[in-house]
């Protein structure tokens, strides 16, 4: 069957038949030629989906399909034209100098991941664009685009909120909006692709509720709040009372200002309602104007957000709904409503969700198409609709951006089966939080290449949705419970895994044991679970299970805060079905008065004014809340609360003695500190001067002159068994990392995370590696020793985790290296993030994304200037203060800290270890390998791969006639980086006595501590110090984080090829072995490419 | 078709004295406002106005309306109610006919030598329905008018079928239930102050009115009128002008005074002033 059939055919049995079933079977000159007519088929066609389709083959076909292939051959280029037009998404561009390279030069391995990168990145940029245009082109939505002057604005205040009351006070609307919990969203169903895609498969189960924090709330209300109120300023007054957060804005261009300010979900709702419409961004209008036309002479707005401390990463679309909540109060001030205040009618609620989409677009974040469900009252079946004549999806997808609502009634659910919901279920926030944008890509991505597995679990969990329906009717809360289990055991984790992890898994088992039948089932909120979750019980222990689980997932979020990324502590909610959706009240007279929580963060700026500068409003204001704090009522709590803002208990000075502590603690070398310090604000390092002068010679490595992994003697495999079996050899992986990329800088230990299921259960990296280094004891007849070198941001929860597990049950000698060398993180200097952001070559990103970017950037520069460049950088938890110092440290540790002595106390027959990085998952030691290094007689042994698109980061050169491996730190050419064939995987192996003499160290030496640090002083002189930039997260508030970036030092292993009179050799090795993991997002690729099979049949779990 | 009675309103607070204001009309006679439009009222065939304003200002209104003090019939309107309570205060002179109806604080200027009062009449008979003379307007200055969604009568120039009717909507609103194809982008039919409306318009204000305390817009009505008989809109030749707004009189009299019979004399009045006139604001 020819490929183009799947996308073109009107029968659907073709049409949904899987991409790889068809690939299999077609030749190689076949599937080139499927590639080259999909190309083409997907220039010329005009529907949007089956261009994105057609682009996800493509994809597919380059990253899984053609690599698998023999013909294919290994080493290539990716021309670095490509690269640049990648970095400025002209992806068109790139793709034609990929094609061209391909014509003239054949299909390469690097040349396959570039292609299928960028077609995968223009798919991703073509359903980006039509969601954006399909909300401009919404009716009730395109006025906003074309407005470009305050003159043309149309939107007047209503009247009657002009009208001050006798004492000065202006109405005070306060719109209350609850938020949305999804029983079944049908495999991400939601997602907007989806819904326009396959509108029949889109279907969602959504239920409006209130909630109460257990345990502090007295009885849960509608979470989000939004307050709106003219002002006698000519300003727009903006504040978050959750994030103790305001600013007055006077400027246009300060509204479109996205990142200046945590204020930016309350701009986008200004800009999406119409207040300020997105016409006028740029035009260079005046926002007094703007206002003076809509309020009135010297007259502003203020608009102020609370969503009564609901922590992010709920998976209740607090955000949108907070969104939506804003947005309808600024379109009820301004007549966009029938009514001020009560519900919305069905057409306003559809008016809100469609400008919550536009508002999520401005402020560069996404959610599904459910997720404003909280603008909607009760219980709702929330579907996809096709598209009909007139509407601006018309003739481009199959479905509308914006779903159906039907608000179930009470045939449908009836009361009895509502209580019941709430006497049976509890909804928790696990405390994790962790980005479900790549899930969310990769949901989409499987469905377009109709995954046979993915396809099958998506129709039955739609079949799912229907017995839900049923369950709720009936009021059936066990069923209902089986049901929500059966879909997050099922089908959810069918399409993807890693919607599930150890936490969650626990949770469940842990309920299961404590409640075996009465434990009724367990539902996963929104994308992901161990944020927001459901467990459902026996309405008699409801009371007692919420207790169970908030002792619970306390434990098991201590037990496993170093490995998953928590961002709070665990909490259970009291939930309450909400009926009204968001409503709104018009507060008047000497009930227009903001909340508490307002008032405490506003007061202490109010009272440090001088009272002559007090507006007539803000007077009367003031006088109505001295009243009502005299009268005992919740005001009364404002005076003692006004106190503590106005005089706030620092915790700068407890944290600076918790990392003098700490410092003192790990044996921290200040002199060493203090010399890079210098170096770095005097110039001598930075960023630009860890590049190699430009006039270096580097050249490329012709293939020919490495052998490969595939290609090695018998001898070598004989050879390398033997030391096997004789016990000379040990495996050393470096776990001092915290996978600041894995957790985007959570500080979480990277060695520990529980990453994959493998083997019947989620595992991680460690338990991975010793379960290599068992499967290969067993086979050769002696468990090679085996020793995690870590850090004093890995160590303790390392050797606490190998303690609790009898290390992993290993039988061999298992030992950590505890690395001494740390370095205190620095205020980053100017010339640094300068020469990061616009020297090296960037991402350039999608429009309003970049936006942000580029004012986020600007933000940072005021930081790092007001905060001191290349000052300590001490504003964070004390760990967090801290790096280690690059990896190259961690083999000098092993002599330093007396690991090795140890090993060959135990193993005086030691004499080859293996080096790799903790996320090298397929590194193990191959016999064959093993004596290839041993034959070639090196003192070192470099493992590299052919490199691929995303292998960015330096690889092996020849440089000046040597050859050696190159960090692409030190690339004096960008180019470079692409030209260098082989990447490095770092797994390296090493002849020990020959390490030992580069130090200029014997065995019986490692006894001298003295001797030994001289040594490591001395060959670490010679090596490079590179400075780079690291991001650190800064949490704070309730689940909010903020992202830093900080200079580090840091000396790099790769860099012992430098060395002259290191006898290095280098093998190529396959990308099954030399893969590393740095990215959850590539897990579904290294699932589909085979790579977790292949490393799994490497491994012994041991159980 | 029976046509001879029309319903003039003036009893907002706002617009009680606009009918009194002074203009030069195009024959070059200075008369007031309410007299230009008794006048055109008159060239249309109405033989009948009822003038519906506050109780105290008859004696004024009739003698602004000078030469055509005949033709009113004064309706007075104690409360300012409303516009909707306004008009309905006219059920019994309008009784069981059609009727125009005029606002107070319009002039309508014609293109052509047929008023514009004249030309509605005219198609209302010929159409036999209530007909709404309406404007293109853009979409900014919706907030100051009652607009009406529809479609194009097939084969006819400017003339539409009135589907929906909205007072004062917004643009949120106005792009989602008024689009009129055909017309420019971001422009919708907005009233032009000028109607011809059938008594079934008195039915629906009587129906709206029995249980609102809130004033009760024409749009209103009119939009439960649409969804029992047929209503038709039409752009004329002419143009509107309120009086009531900022420089509406001065944009009226410009009107007036181009298209008069001392439109040489006028334009070099104008010619003069803005010579004299330094430049720029200051």
């Amino acid at each position: 069957m020819r490929l183009l059939e799947l996308l073109t055919s009107d029968d659907p049995d073709i049409r949904n038949q899987d991409l790889a079933s068809v690939c299999t079977t077609s030749s190689w000159d076949e599937l080139l030629q499927a590639c080259a007519a999909l190309d083409q088929f997907r220039r010329v066609e005009d529907n949007l989906y089956l261009r994105v389709r057609c682009l996800f083959f493509l994809h597919a076909i380059y990253r899984y399909h053609l690599p698998e292939r023999e013909e294919l051959k290994r080493e290539g280029r990716i021309p670095y034209a490509s690269v640049l037009h990648l970095h400025k998404r002209r992806f068109e561009e790139a793709i034609e100098e990929c094609l061209a390279t391909q014509a003239e030069q054949g299909l390469s391995d690097p040349l396959a991941s570039a292609l299928a990168e960028l077609y995968h990145q223009l798919a991703f940029q073509q359903l980006a664009d039509q969601v954006r245009r399909s909300v401009r082109a919404s009716r009730g939505n395109q006025w906003m685009f074309r407005l470009g002057h305050p003159l043309d604005q149309g939107l007047s205040l209503r009247p009657e909120l002009l009208q001050a009351s006798g004492k000065g006070l202006y109405p005070l609307l306060r719109e209350r909006t609850p938020v949305r919990m999804d029983l079944s969203h049908s495999g991400w169903s939601d997602i907007f692709f989806l819904g326009m895609d396959y509108p029949e498969g889109a279907r969602v189960i959504n239920v409006s509720i209130d909630l109460a924090l257990r345990g502090r709330d007295r009885e849960p209300t509608a979470p989000v709040e939004a307050y709106l109120r003219v002002i006698d300023e000519p300003v727009l007054r903006l504040a978050s009372v959750d994030l103790g957060v305001q600013a007055d804005l006077s400027e246009l261009r300060d509204v479109f200002d996205f990142a200046k300010d945590y204020l930016g979900l309350l701009k986008a709702a200004v800009i999406a309602s119409g207040i300020v419409p997105p016409g006028l961004e740029g035009s260079g209008s005046s926002l007094q104007e703007l206002l003076q036309r809509m309020v009135g002479p010297g007259k502003g707005l203020e608009l102020v957000s609370r969503v009564n401390h609901i922590p992010k990463g709920s998976r209740l679309a607090v955000s949108t709904n907070l969104l939506a909540s804003l947005i309808a109060l600024c379109m009820r001030a301004t007549r966009q409503t029938e009514s001020l205040d009560g519900m919305l009618t069905e057409a306003e609620r559809r008016i809100v969700a469609s400008r919550a989409i536009l508002g999520e677009w401005l402020g560069g974040s996404g959610g599904g198409w459910q997720d404003s469900g909280g603008v909607w009252p009760g219980i709702k079946l929330i579907e996809g609709c096709e598209a009909g004549e007139g509407d601006p999806e018309f003739g481009i997808s199959k479905g509308r951006l914006l779903p159906r609502h039907r608000i179930l009634d009470r045939d449908d659910v009836p009361d009895s089966s509502r209580q019941k919901l709430q006497e049976s279920l509890i909804l928790v926030h696990g405390g994790m939080a962790q980005n479900v944008g790549p899930i969310l890509e990769m949901v989409t991505e499987k469905y377009l290449l109709r995954d046979a597995k993915a396809w099958e679990a998506r129709q039955e969990a739609l079949t799912l949705i229907d017995e839900i329906l049923v369950a709720l009717q009936e009021g059936d809360i066990r069923r209902l419970g089986e049901i929500t289990t059966r879909n997050f055991e099922g089908p959810l984790q069918e399409i993807i895994p890693w919607a599930s992890n150890r936490y969650t898994e626990r949770l469940i088992a842990e309920m299961r044991e404590a409640f075996a039948e009465e434990f009724w089932g367990f539902w996963m909120l929104g994308g992901m679970s161990g944020g927001g979750m459901g467990f459902m019980v026996a309405p008699g222990r409801r009371e007692e299970a919420c207790d169970f689980l908030q002792q619970h997932m306390q434990q098991a979020k201590e037990d496993l805060q170093h490995a998953l990324p928590f961002a709070m502590d665990p909490v259970v909610y009291d939930f309450r079905i909400n009926e009204k959706g968001s409503f709104c009240e018009c507060l008047t007279g000497d009930t227009a008065l903001m909340p508490v929580s307002y008032y405490a963060q506003m007061l202490p700026d109010w009272v440090r004014s001088d009272p002559r500068d007090l507006s007539a409003a803000r007077r009367a204001e003031l006088l109505r809340l001295a009243e009502k704090s005299r009268q005992g009522t919740e005001f009364a709590s404002l005076v003692p609360t006004l106190f503590t803002q106005l005089l706030p208990q620092s915790d700068v000075s407890e944290r600076a003695s918790g990392l003098e502590n700490l410092l003192k603690e790990i044996g921290f070398d200040s002199l060493q500190q203090e010399e890079v310090r210098q170096k770095l604000q005097s110039g001598k390092l930075g960023l630009a001067r860890n590049r190699l002068p430009p006039t270096t010679r580097i050249e490329d490595v012709e293939p020919a002159g490495l052998p490969r992994s595939d290609a090695l003697s018998p001898e070598a495999a004989r050879r390398g068994a033997a030391a096997l079996a004789a016990g000379e050899v040990a495996v050393i992986t470096l776990a001092a990392g915290t996978g600041s990329r894995w957790t985007q800088g959570a500080g979480v230990v990277k060695g520990l995370h529980p990453f994959c299921r493998l083997g019947s259960r989620h595992r991680s990296f460690l338990e991975l590696h010793v379960a290599k280094s068992r499967k290969t004891g067993l086979e050769h007849g002696c468990m090679p020793a085996h020793v995690f070198t870590t850090s004093y941001l890995t160590h303790d929860p390392i050797a606490e985790t190998l303690k609790r597990t009898g290390n992993f049950g290993y039988a061999g000698p298992l030992h950590l290296s505890k690395g001494s060398v740390v370095g205190v993180r620095m205020i980053p200097m100017l010339r640094d993030l300068l020469f990061q952001w616009e020297e090296l070559p960037q991402q350039l990103l999608n429009e309003q994304a970049q936006k942000m970017q580029e004012s986020l950037r600007s933000a940072l520069l005021g930081w790092a200037r007001s905060a001191g460049e290349g000052g300590d950088y001490r504003d964070n938890l004390p760990a967090q203060c801290l790096h280690p110092v690059g990896h190259w440290f961690e083999l000098p540790g092993l002599l330093r800290n007396g690991v090795l002595q140890t090993l060959l106390e135990e193993r005086p027959q030691l004499q080859w270890l293996m080096l790799h990085n903790v996320d090298t998952t397929g590194a193990s030691l191959d016999p064959a390998l093993l004596g290839q290094h041993i034959l070639s007689g090196n003192s070192l042994t470099f493992e590299v791969i052919p490199r691929r698109l995303a292998d960015s980061g330096g690889g092996l050169a020849r440089v000046e006639g040597r050859l050696q491996l190159l960090e692409g730190m030190a690339l004096p050419r960008e180019e470079l980086d692409v030209e260098l064939r082989y990447y490095n995987s770092m797994t390296t192996w090493i002849h020990l006595d020959s390490l030992l003499s580069l130090f200029g160290l014997t065995r019986s030496e490692l006894g001298d501590s003295e001797k030994v640090a001289g040594a490591i002083r001395s060959l670490g002189a010679q090596l490079p110090t590179y400075i780079t930039l690291k991001d650190v997260k800064k949490r704070w508030g309730h689940g909010q984080e903020d992202v830093f970036p900080v200079s580090q030092y840091e000396k790099l292993w790769s860099d012992m090829t430098r060395l002259p009179e290191a006898n290095c050799g280098f093998i190529e090795v396959n990308r099954l072995r030399g893969q590393q993991l740095k990215d959850p997002a590539q897990l579904d690729s290294w699932v589909r490419d085979g790579s977790a099979a292949w490393v799994e049949a490497l491994c012994e779990f041991g159980e | 078709m029976k046509l001879d009675c029309a319903v003039i309103t003036a009893a907002g607070r706002d617009q009680r004295d606009l009918p009194l204001q002074s203009l030069v009309d195009r024959d070059g006679q200075s008369r007031s406002a309410l007299a230009i439009l008794l006048r055109e009222v008159q060239e249309a065939g109405i033989r009948r106005v009822g003038l519906i304003g506050h109780p105290g200002a008859e004696q004024r209104y009739l003698e602004a309306a000078a030469e055509f003090q005949d033709l009113i019939e004064f309706i007075p309107q104690a409360e300012a109610n409303g516009y909707g309570q306004a008009l309905y205060l006219a059920r019994d002179f309008v009784g069981s006919s059609h009727f125009l109806h005029l606002v107070g604080d319009h002039l309508y200027v014609s293109d052509t030598s047929q008023g514009c009062a004249r030309q509605l009449v005219d198609l209302a008979k010929t159409e036999d329905c209530s007909v709404s003379a309406v404007q293109s307007t853009r979409e900014h200055q919706l907030g100051l008018y009652g607009a009406v969604g529809g479609q194009k009568v097939t084969g006819r120039e400017r003339l539409y079928k009135v589907e929906v009717v909205r007072e004062k909507p917004t643009p949120t609103l106005a792009e989602q239930e008024l689009v009129v194809p055909g017309l420019r982008v971001a422009h919708y039919l907005c009233f032009f102050g000028m109607h011809v409306l059938s008594p079934g318009i008195m039915e629906c204000l009587e129906r709206e009115l029995a249980d609102r305390e809130q004033p009760l817009s024409l749009s209103t009505a009119l939009n439960h009128l649409v969804q029992q008989e047929q209503v038709l809109a039409a752009e004329l030749a002419g143009s509107r002008h309120n009086i009531g707004m900022d420089y509406g009189l001065f944009y009226a009299q410009l009107a007036l005074g181009l298209r008069g019979v001392h439109r040489e004399e006028f334009l070099g009045g104008i010619v003069n002033l803005l010579a004299a006139v330094p430049g720029g604001r200051g």
